[in-house]
């Protein structure tokens, strides 16, 4: 704006000014042919802006009318929607895997002095968490006020019984049933059928019900999106571009066959007369059959000297130093037909000499144009990128696969986190002004991610970080607690007495020393057999012999057992089922790694006594709860059988919580004082309805919490 | 300053090129596409196109919030209130490339209209020139000399009362014919042209009066001392007819500008 007026002033500076401003002033000031003659960038100037008036006038207009008519139906439907209400407003803020031992020592050292003012004015309480400790199910309790068999998420991953493979538990997508050929395009007609494997009703529908807005952003497992009275953005598991969880994208042109373990794809840049090519791979050409992905090109001119490149990705170009990111750029993948994938993605310059090496986040779907609804309605998501600009809509939008396998560094990942954080603090803010009355609710992963990924930081002798003296290890989860508790301090500067806060996580963290393979374990002690001559299998079962298999890992904690007439070739007869359980609860209970000494098991839970519900079919047979330090292996959490079952975690990914729930309680901090000792997530939901009024469902599990006192508004640490 | 109503040649070349086309749709046709363009350009590299964008995207999230929280009357009345500032922050920030382009599109629009403002006079038809004086003796003193081609065909008739002479006049052939009026011992003239498809038209000749006479006169300034002011033709308006619905050539070149300048817009990517 500074440069406009600058620009304006010059106009109109110098020797020729007085004869410049009359003519300006006579070519507007002039009479109808003058007016015409203004052409057409005046015409779209103020058609446009004319435009936005009249909309806007019209809909508040309309609004306004018949907000009376709206506000009395809504009267005569519920009568007084918070007249039972003890808070005008709840806002509740998830902070994913925040620890509430890490958070009472660090308060203790005086470095969270809002979440101290909170635990003394209000609660601060462990937050019992859902078996297993995993945010898509803690998560899902959350927002339901039920218990894993009655909102049927268990994993992020659910095994298939037909063919021992995994799939998504959250969502099924799957492309229009019907296709209409010509010639060698395959055009898709109808709509994409996205559908919620997780069951339950969220209670911002009940507060909808009795006409109570909600806002709720980035809670996980919330996509597809569902319709209510209120606004959501949907969080954790939204796919990218690709349909993954996530596919970055490294473009180097360094000459390489490894492939990525998972997360990641590799492609070759070519570099030819001083500019380098290559392309970002999007989604399956959904026109063409066999044609394969689709894909983004793009070109670079490195400038070696000034350590940076030019880039050219479609209509936009920019430039990036070494080590710098790129705004989001719109990714735009044409399968031809008029068929066009809309999303936006990252470009970081790792390196330009002597090799050029660029990482390309996942694409993400392109809040302003979604493809898939991520939002409810679905144009919150398009209001919110053109109030911020674009922004992450990936569920898992911390690209922690990039770090593990070294293609970004700690700074890289780091940024890349934190700008997705700011863009959720300003969502959380906007919501918080636009809802006053009602429920407001955010979601925070990047407590959870960094977590994740610095934890070794935190430790003397973590083997992922022991070629890092422990005086040199970076203080980034003290940062990341001290950069929460500002972010409270702000939010409790926008409420009164009248509004009650909640900070919650859905678990605690825990170290992840050592990772344990229990596919391994069953193999070597004569449950799970291998095809013959085979010592190891491949991914997801790939030498597994069913015939001889009677028991079997997937995922992060679940066991099943591979029955009679449930499998499609199980061997366990269902009246030896019991049995089993009972033999391989007692085996793996306690588990000793010999190489520590330490239990490497605290708890084998069996899954008919922590689940209750119409969904327990399709929950795993056992929860392992692994002790603190260990955790399942990466290779048994993709059906691999290794030869070893124990063994160092030397990947970034140095802290977990998919152990023994009880050794991972979440936190509970609040605004007003609740008398119960020993809450737990799934009392959330019915604690809000109470607390807004309302009666609870009776098929809730949790219970609602009580109230000591309404204090006074809490006010941030000075 | 007379450059302004006397066209440099380059500059008259181009709308000579114009003038060849005989059909002034065609003209308006091809001139709105081409200033279209330009225009487009034009706003494109003298604008913040980051800014505007922003600014665009701005109005239309708040338009979306008013939609969003349509039972929050606080936040559909701020948001109403954001719209409003959001309008005049995105017409500020158009206001200098604005400028950029309505300089030279009204020199060209200025320049256009004398071909294509009106049509020339039909020949045999009856028209009017109207002289005004400064002073009423000058009414008595004035005299009007025709070329051969040009017939009175009434006599004057003297309006005292606003210091104005009124000849009927008929021109019986083709061409551009100079009428001359003598008064106060000087002698001032006034260009006609009659029949012709696209002649260049001066409807009037002015006496001082800068910015009226670069709007609407093609003729030198008539002297400073000269007792008359101003000498007008009353050429008919021309009106292009377009599925039977005649209008003046300008209503045209805007609508018309402004569909081409929103095509291009798209296909170039420029934000306006």
């Amino acid at each position: 704006m500074k440069r406009l007026l600058h620009c304006e002033r010059r106009l109109f500076a110098g020797g020729g000014a007085h004869a410049t401003r009359v003519l300006l002033i006579a070519l507007i000031f002039l009479p109808a042919l003058a007016h015409a003659y203004a052409g057409p960038g005046a015409g779209f100037a103020v058609l446009s802006s004319f435009w936005a008036i009249f909309v806007a006038f019209l809909y508040s207009f309309y609004a306004l009318m018949t907000w009376p008519f709206r506000q009395l139906f809504r009267f005569l439907r519920r009568r007084n929607a918070y007249g039972k209400a003890t808070f005008e407003r709840a806002v509740i803020l998830g902070f994913d895997g925040m620890d509430p031992e890490l958070a009472d020592r660090f308060m203790k050292e005086g470095r969270l002095p809002n979440l101290a003012k909170l635990r003394d004015k209000g609660t601060f309480r462990k937050l019992r968490t859902t078996f297993p400790a995993i945010s898509p199910v803690a998560w899902s309790t959350f927002m339901t006020g039920v218990n894993p068999g009655k909102h049927n998420i268990y994993d992020f991953l659910a095994c298939d019984r037909n063919s021992y493979l995994p799939y998504l538990s959250s969502a099924e997508i799957k492309g229009p049933k019907r296709h209409i050929k010509i010639g060698k395009y395959s055009i898709p007609f109808g709509k994409t059928e996205i559908k919620a494997m997780r069951k339950g009703t969220p209670f911002w529908h009940w507060l909808g019900d009795a006409g109570i807005f909600s806002s709720v952003i980035r809670v996980p497992v919330t996509f597809p999106p569902e319709k209510f009275q209120g606004v959501l953005l949907s969080g954790m598991c939204v796919p990218d571009l690709k349909g993954s969880q996530g596919t970055f994208c490294f473009c180097t042109t360094r000459a390489s066959n490894d492939k990525f373990r998972e997360g990641g794809v590799r492609v070759p840049i070519e570099r030819k007369n001083g500019v380098c090519r290559s392309y970002v791979p999007g989604p399956d050409n959904p026109v063409k059959e066999n044609a394969g992905e689709v894909r983004m090109e793009f070109e670079l001119k490195p400038d070696v000297g000034s350590k940076q490149a030019r880039f050219t990705v479609g209509s936009e170009k920019f430039t990036l130093k070494v080590g710098e990111y790129s705004e989001w750029i719109t990714a735009e993948f044409k399968a031809g037909m008029g068929f066009t994938a809309h999303g936006i993605c990252r470009f970081y310059l790792k390196e330009l000499s002597p090799e050029v090496e660029v990482y390309v986040t996942p694409v993400n779907i392109d809040p302003g144009h979604p493809d898939l609804p991520i939002s409810h309605p679905v144009t919150y998501s398009i209001y919110l990128a053109k109030l911020f600009g674009p922004y992450a809509t990936l569920g898992l939008a911390e690209d922690t696969w990039a770090l593990n396998e070294h293609v970004l560094d700690d700074d890289a990942f780091l940024a890349q986190a934190y700008g997705n954080h700011e863009d959720r603090e300003r969502m959380l803010f906007d919501a918080l002004d636009k809802t006053k009355q009602g429920l407001c609710t955010c979601v925070f992963d990047t407590t959870d991610r960094i977590q994740h990924m610095f934890w070794r930081y935190l430790e003397e002798d973590h083997p992922a970080a022991r070629d890092v003296p422990h005086s040199e290890h970076p203080q980034v989860i003290q940062d990341l607690y001290e950069r929460m508790d500002r972010l409270i301090g702000r939010v409790m500067e926008k409420i009164d007495e009248d509004t009650l806060l909640m900070v919650i996580s859905d678990h605690g963290f825990k170290s992840f020393a050592r990772c344990m393979n229990v596919n391994a374990w069953l193999h070597q002690n004569g449950y799970l057999a291998l095809k013959e001559g085979k010592t190891e299998s491949g991914d997801w079962f790939e030498d597994v012999d069913w015939s001889r298999t009677r028991a079997y890992t997937m995922g992060l904690n679940g066991l099943y057992l591979n029955i009679k007439g449930r499998e499609k070739q199980g061997i366990v007869d269902p009246s030896e089922v019991e049995a089993l359980k009972a033999e391989l609860q007692k085996a793996l209970n306690g588990l000793v790694d010999p190489a520590s000494g330490a239990v490497s098991i605290t708890g084998v839970f069996i899954a008919d006594n922590v689940y209750r519900g119409p969904y327990t079919e399709n929950s795993p047979d056992l929860i392992v709860g692994y002790g603190a330090g260990y955790r399942a292996s990466w290779d048994s959490v993709m059906g691999k059988v290794t030869s070893q079952i124990f063994e160092d975690n030397i990947k970034a990914w140095s802290g977990d919580h998919c152990i023994d729930p009880r050794l991972v309680p979440g936190v509970l901090f609040s605004s007003h004082k609740f008398i119960e000792e020993k809450p737990a997530i799934v009392d959330v939901a019915p604690t809000i309805l109470k607390l807004f009024g309302l009666a609870l469902p009776a098929h809730f599990d949790g219970k609602p919490w009580t109230l000591a006192t309404k204090a006074a508004a809490v006010t941030p640490a000075s | 300053m007379t450059a302004l109503s006397n066209p440099t040649a380059g500059y008259a070349a181009a709308i000579a090129a114009f003038a060849l086309l005989t059909s002034p749709l065609a003209i308006v046709i091809v001139l709105s596409l081409v200033v279209g363009l330009l225009m487009v350009v034009l706003f494109g590299y003298t604008s913040d196109q980051k800014a505007i964008g922003i600014a665009k995207d701005q109005l239309k999230a708040h338009l979306l919030a008013v939609r969003l929280y349509r039972d929050q009357i606080p936040v559909v009345m701020g948001s109403y209130g954001k719209i409003l500032r959001g309008t005049g922050r995105y017409l500020k920030l158009a206001f200098k490339p604005l400028l950029y382009v309505i300089i030279p599109i009204t020199l060209l629009m200025v320049q256009v209209d004398r071909y294509l403002g009106q049509t020339p006079i039909a020949v045999n038809a009856p028209f009017l020139l109207t002289v005004h004086t400064a002073a009423g003796e000058a009414l008595n003193e004035a005299a009007l000399e025709l070329p051969p081609e040009i017939t009175m065909t009434a006599p004057p008739v003297h309006v005292v009362a606003e210091n104005q002479i009124v000849w009927r006049l008929s021109g019986a052939k083709d061409g551009k014919y100079a009428l001359r009026i003598s008064a106060g011992g000087q002698s001032v003239e006034k260009a006609v042209c009659i029949g012709g498809d696209l002649p260049r038209i001066s409807t009037i000749r002015l006496r001082g009066k800068f910015w009226e006479r670069m709007f609407s006169s093609a003729e030198s300034a008539i002297p400073g001392d000269s007792p008359i002011e101003s000498m007008s033709v009353n050429y008919p308006d021309r009106d292009i007819s377009v599925a039977g619905y005649g209008m003046n050539w300008i209503w045209m070149f805007f609508i018309l500008s402004m569909v081409a300048g929103f095509v291009f817009k798209e296909l170039l990517g420029i934000q306006i």
